[in-house]
Protein backbone atom coordinates (compact mmCIF):
# COMPACT_ATOMS: atom_id res chain seq x y z
CA UNK A 1 0.00 0.00 0.00
CA UNK A 2 1.40 3.73 -0.42
CA UNK A 3 4.15 4.43 2.38
CA UNK A 4 3.56 8.30 1.42
CA UNK A 5 1.15 10.06 3.53
CA UNK A 6 -1.91 11.92 1.94
CA UNK A 7 -2.20 15.73 1.91
CA UNK A 8 -5.59 17.18 2.79
CA UNK A 9 -6.74 20.22 2.94
CA UNK A 10 -8.60 21.46 6.57
CA UNK A 11 -9.43 25.22 7.28
CA UNK A 12 -8.69 26.79 10.43
CA UNK A 13 -9.97 29.18 12.86
CA UNK A 14 -8.32 31.40 15.22
CA UNK A 15 -10.93 33.50 18.06
CA UNK A 16 -10.52 35.80 20.38
CA UNK A 17 -7.34 36.45 21.66
CA UNK A 18 -6.09 33.28 19.80
CA UNK A 19 -6.60 35.66 16.61
CA UNK A 20 -4.57 38.32 18.37
CA UNK A 21 -1.90 36.12 18.73
CA UNK A 22 -1.82 34.01 15.68
CA UNK A 23 -2.89 37.27 13.44
CA UNK A 24 -4.86 36.11 11.33
CA UNK A 25 -9.00 34.59 12.19
CA UNK A 26 -8.83 31.42 9.28
CA UNK A 27 -6.74 30.11 6.86
CA UNK A 28 -6.92 26.42 4.45
CA UNK A 29 -3.94 24.26 5.58
CA UNK A 30 -2.65 21.38 4.33
CA UNK A 31 -1.28 17.89 5.89
CA UNK A 32 -0.89 15.08 5.99
CA UNK A 33 -3.95 12.92 6.60
CA UNK A 34 -5.28 11.82 9.37
CA UNK A 35 -3.00 14.23 11.26
CA UNK A 36 -4.27 15.50 15.13
CA UNK A 37 -5.68 18.44 15.92
CA UNK A 38 -2.75 18.60 18.69
CA UNK A 39 -0.19 18.03 15.88
CA UNK A 40 -1.71 21.26 13.85
CA UNK A 41 -1.71 23.22 17.20
CA UNK A 42 2.09 22.46 17.37
CA UNK A 43 2.83 23.18 13.67
CA UNK A 44 1.13 27.03 14.68
CA UNK A 45 3.26 26.86 18.54
CA UNK A 46 6.84 25.97 16.63
CA UNK A 47 5.55 29.68 13.70
CA UNK A 48 4.54 31.35 17.12
CA UNK A 49 5.84 30.53 20.12
CA UNK A 50 3.32 32.78 22.08
CA UNK A 51 0.65 30.87 20.68
CA UNK A 52 2.28 27.73 23.07
CA UNK A 53 1.36 29.61 26.48
CA UNK A 54 -2.05 29.18 25.64
CA UNK A 55 -2.25 25.73 24.93
CA UNK A 56 -3.39 24.29 28.28
CA UNK A 57 -6.38 27.37 28.18
CA UNK A 58 -7.56 26.29 24.69
CA UNK A 59 -9.93 24.08 23.39
CA UNK A 60 -10.48 22.56 19.97
CA UNK A 61 -13.66 21.87 17.56
CA UNK A 62 -13.59 19.85 14.29
CA UNK A 63 -17.02 20.24 12.49
CA UNK A 64 -18.67 22.88 15.14
CA UNK A 65 -18.34 19.89 18.34
CA UNK A 66 -15.83 20.43 20.65
CA UNK A 67 -12.99 17.23 19.98
CA UNK A 68 -10.18 16.01 21.77
CA UNK A 69 -6.66 16.74 21.06
CA UNK A 70 -6.39 13.42 19.51
CA UNK A 71 -9.35 14.25 16.87
CA UNK A 72 -7.65 13.10 13.60
CA UNK A 73 -8.50 15.38 10.51
CA UNK A 74 -9.51 14.24 7.28
CA UNK A 75 -10.06 16.56 3.88
CA UNK A 76 -12.66 19.33 4.51
CA UNK A 77 -12.58 18.87 8.08
CA UNK A 78 -12.91 22.73 9.87
CA UNK A 79 -10.87 23.05 13.35
CA UNK A 80 -11.32 25.67 15.29
CA UNK A 81 -9.13 26.77 18.63
CA UNK A 82 -11.25 28.36 21.10
CA UNK A 83 -10.11 30.32 24.16
CA UNK A 84 -12.22 30.24 27.37
CA UNK A 85 -16.04 31.82 26.36
CA UNK A 86 -17.67 34.94 27.65
CA UNK A 87 -20.40 35.28 26.53
CA UNK A 88 -23.62 36.12 28.29
CA UNK B 1 -45.76 9.81 24.16
CA UNK B 2 -43.21 10.61 21.67
CA UNK B 3 -41.90 14.75 21.91
CA UNK B 4 -43.04 16.96 19.61
CA UNK B 5 -40.72 17.02 16.31
CA UNK B 6 -41.17 20.76 16.45
CA UNK B 7 -41.19 23.07 19.22
CA UNK B 8 -41.35 26.61 16.96
CA UNK B 9 -38.15 27.99 19.43
CA UNK B 10 -36.22 30.62 18.59
CA UNK B 11 -32.49 31.11 18.32
CA UNK B 12 -30.23 33.82 17.23
CA UNK B 13 -27.33 35.86 16.89
CA UNK B 14 -28.46 39.28 16.10
CA UNK B 15 -26.24 42.41 15.53
CA UNK B 16 -29.31 45.09 16.35
CA UNK B 17 -30.47 45.80 19.81
CA UNK B 18 -32.46 43.03 21.23
CA UNK B 19 -36.54 43.53 21.85
CA UNK B 20 -37.57 41.47 24.32
CA UNK B 21 -41.31 41.87 23.86
CA UNK B 22 -41.95 39.82 20.92
CA UNK B 23 -40.19 36.86 22.08
CA UNK B 24 -42.15 36.71 25.23
CA UNK B 25 -45.15 36.76 23.04
CA UNK B 26 -44.47 34.16 20.86
CA UNK B 27 -43.33 31.40 23.94
CA UNK B 28 -46.66 32.52 25.69
CA UNK B 29 -49.51 30.18 24.43
CA UNK B 30 -53.02 29.50 26.38
CA UNK B 31 -51.44 25.88 27.77
CA UNK B 32 -48.67 27.84 29.66
CA UNK B 33 -48.81 29.38 33.12
CA UNK B 34 -45.37 30.85 33.74
CA UNK B 35 -42.82 32.57 31.65
CA UNK B 36 -39.44 33.19 32.83
CA UNK B 37 -36.91 35.42 31.44
CA UNK B 38 -33.45 36.53 31.51
CA UNK B 39 -32.16 39.91 30.63
CA UNK B 40 -28.30 40.02 30.32
CA UNK B 41 -27.06 43.83 29.81
CA UNK B 42 -23.55 45.54 29.94
CA UNK B 43 -22.63 46.38 33.08
CA UNK B 44 -21.01 49.70 33.63
CA UNK B 45 -17.36 48.47 35.42
CA UNK B 46 -15.54 45.59 35.44
CA UNK B 47 -13.17 44.74 38.64
CA UNK B 48 -13.58 48.37 39.36
CA UNK B 49 -12.59 49.81 36.03
CA UNK B 50 -15.19 51.81 34.26
CA UNK B 51 -16.22 49.94 31.22
CA UNK B 52 -16.50 52.70 28.12
CA UNK B 53 -18.18 49.37 25.81
CA UNK B 54 -18.10 46.12 24.59
CA UNK B 55 -17.94 44.19 21.88
CA UNK B 56 -18.87 40.48 21.29
CA UNK B 57 -17.69 37.96 18.57
CA UNK B 58 -18.83 34.37 17.82
CA UNK B 59 -18.22 31.31 16.12
CA UNK B 60 -21.21 31.57 14.44
CA UNK B 61 -22.47 28.35 12.77
CA UNK B 62 -21.15 26.56 16.05
CA UNK B 63 -22.52 29.14 18.61
CA UNK B 64 -26.06 28.38 16.95
CA UNK B 65 -25.50 24.66 16.98
CA UNK B 66 -24.89 24.71 20.78
CA UNK B 67 -27.80 27.26 21.39
CA UNK B 68 -30.32 24.84 19.56
CA UNK B 69 -28.10 21.66 21.76
CA UNK B 70 -29.37 24.03 25.05
CA UNK B 71 -32.99 24.34 23.41
CA UNK B 72 -32.80 20.50 23.09
CA UNK B 73 -31.93 20.14 26.44
CA UNK B 74 -34.89 22.31 27.92
CA UNK B 75 -37.47 20.48 26.32
CA UNK B 76 -35.73 17.00 27.88
CA UNK B 77 -34.92 18.14 31.26
CA UNK B 78 -37.58 20.42 32.25
CA UNK B 79 -40.81 19.53 29.99
CA UNK B 80 -40.55 23.19 28.93
CA UNK B 81 -43.11 24.39 26.35
CA UNK B 82 -41.27 26.87 24.23
CA UNK B 83 -37.75 28.64 24.79
CA UNK B 84 -36.33 31.68 22.68
CA UNK B 85 -32.37 32.58 23.10
CA UNK B 86 -30.86 35.23 21.34
CA UNK B 87 -27.38 37.44 21.48
CA UNK B 88 -26.39 40.16 19.87
CA UNK B 89 -22.71 40.51 18.43
CA UNK B 90 -20.72 43.62 17.75
CA UNK B 91 -20.65 46.55 19.87
CA UNK B 92 -22.22 47.12 23.11
CA UNK B 93 -23.04 50.15 25.15
CA UNK B 94 -23.51 50.05 28.84
CA UNK B 95 -27.41 48.94 29.40
CA UNK B 96 -27.92 47.70 26.41
CA UNK B 97 -28.78 43.62 26.00
CA UNK B 98 -26.73 41.19 25.41
CA UNK B 99 -28.74 37.68 25.88
CA UNK B 100 -32.06 37.37 26.14
CA UNK B 101 -33.83 34.18 27.13
CA UNK B 102 -37.40 33.41 27.54
CA UNK B 103 -38.86 30.24 28.93
CA UNK B 104 -42.53 29.12 28.93
CA UNK B 105 -43.97 26.26 31.10
CA UNK B 106 -47.35 25.18 31.94
CA UNK B 107 -45.50 25.82 35.57
CA UNK B 108 -43.26 27.90 37.17
CA UNK B 109 -40.61 25.73 38.55
CA UNK B 110 -40.15 24.45 35.38
CA UNK B 111 -39.77 28.04 33.78
CA UNK B 112 -37.33 29.83 36.80
CA UNK B 113 -34.71 26.28 36.66
CA UNK B 114 -34.98 25.87 32.70
CA UNK B 115 -34.02 29.57 32.41
CA UNK B 116 -31.39 29.47 34.93
CA UNK B 117 -29.83 26.12 32.87
CA UNK B 118 -30.13 27.76 29.40
CA UNK B 119 -28.42 30.40 30.78
CA UNK B 120 -25.39 29.12 32.58
CA UNK B 121 -24.91 26.77 30.07
CA UNK B 122 -24.47 29.41 27.55
CA UNK B 123 -21.80 30.87 29.63
CA UNK B 124 -20.22 27.84 29.67
CA UNK B 125 -20.69 26.08 26.70
CA UNK B 126 -21.32 28.56 23.50
CA UNK B 127 -18.58 29.85 21.32
CA UNK B 128 -19.06 33.70 21.54
CA UNK B 129 -16.34 36.56 23.75
CA UNK B 130 -16.57 39.50 24.47
CA UNK B 131 -13.96 42.14 24.68
CA UNK B 132 -13.65 45.15 27.39
CA UNK B 133 -13.22 48.93 26.28
CA UNK B 134 -11.87 50.83 29.10
CA UNK B 135 -10.44 54.62 28.99
CA UNK B 136 -7.13 53.51 28.66
CA UNK B 137 -6.93 49.82 26.55
CA UNK B 138 -9.16 46.87 25.75
CA UNK B 139 -9.50 43.19 27.05
CA UNK B 140 -10.61 39.80 26.27
CA UNK B 141 -12.76 39.07 29.18
CA UNK B 142 -11.82 36.42 31.26
CA UNK B 143 -14.25 33.15 30.53
CA UNK B 144 -15.01 29.51 31.14
CA UNK B 145 -13.17 26.97 29.86
CA UNK B 146 -15.68 24.63 27.56
CA UNK B 147 -16.20 20.97 29.23
CA UNK B 148 -14.59 19.07 25.96
CA UNK B 149 -13.44 15.41 25.19
CA UNK B 150 -10.31 14.45 26.81
CA UNK B 151 -9.63 11.50 24.10
CA UNK B 152 -11.47 9.58 21.54
CA UNK B 153 -12.59 7.05 22.70
CA UNK B 154 -10.62 3.83 21.82
CA UNK B 155 -8.17 6.00 20.42
CA UNK B 156 -4.43 5.32 20.93
CA UNK B 157 -2.09 8.25 21.42
CA UNK B 158 -0.81 10.36 18.98
CA UNK B 159 2.94 9.46 18.08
Amino acid sequence: MPSVAQTVRVKVLFFGRLKDVVGQAEEYVDLADASTIEQLFARYSARIPELAKYRSSVVASRNQEFASWDTRLHSGDEVAFLPPVSGG
Amino acid sequence: MAPPLHHDDIFELVREPIDPRPLIQHVRAPEDGAIVTFDGFVRNQSHNRATLYLDYEAYESMALAKMREIGAQLHEKYGIHRVAILHRLGRLEIGETSVFIAVSAPHRAAAFDACRYAIDTLKRSVPIWKKEYFEDGAVWADGELPPAPVATRGAKPAS
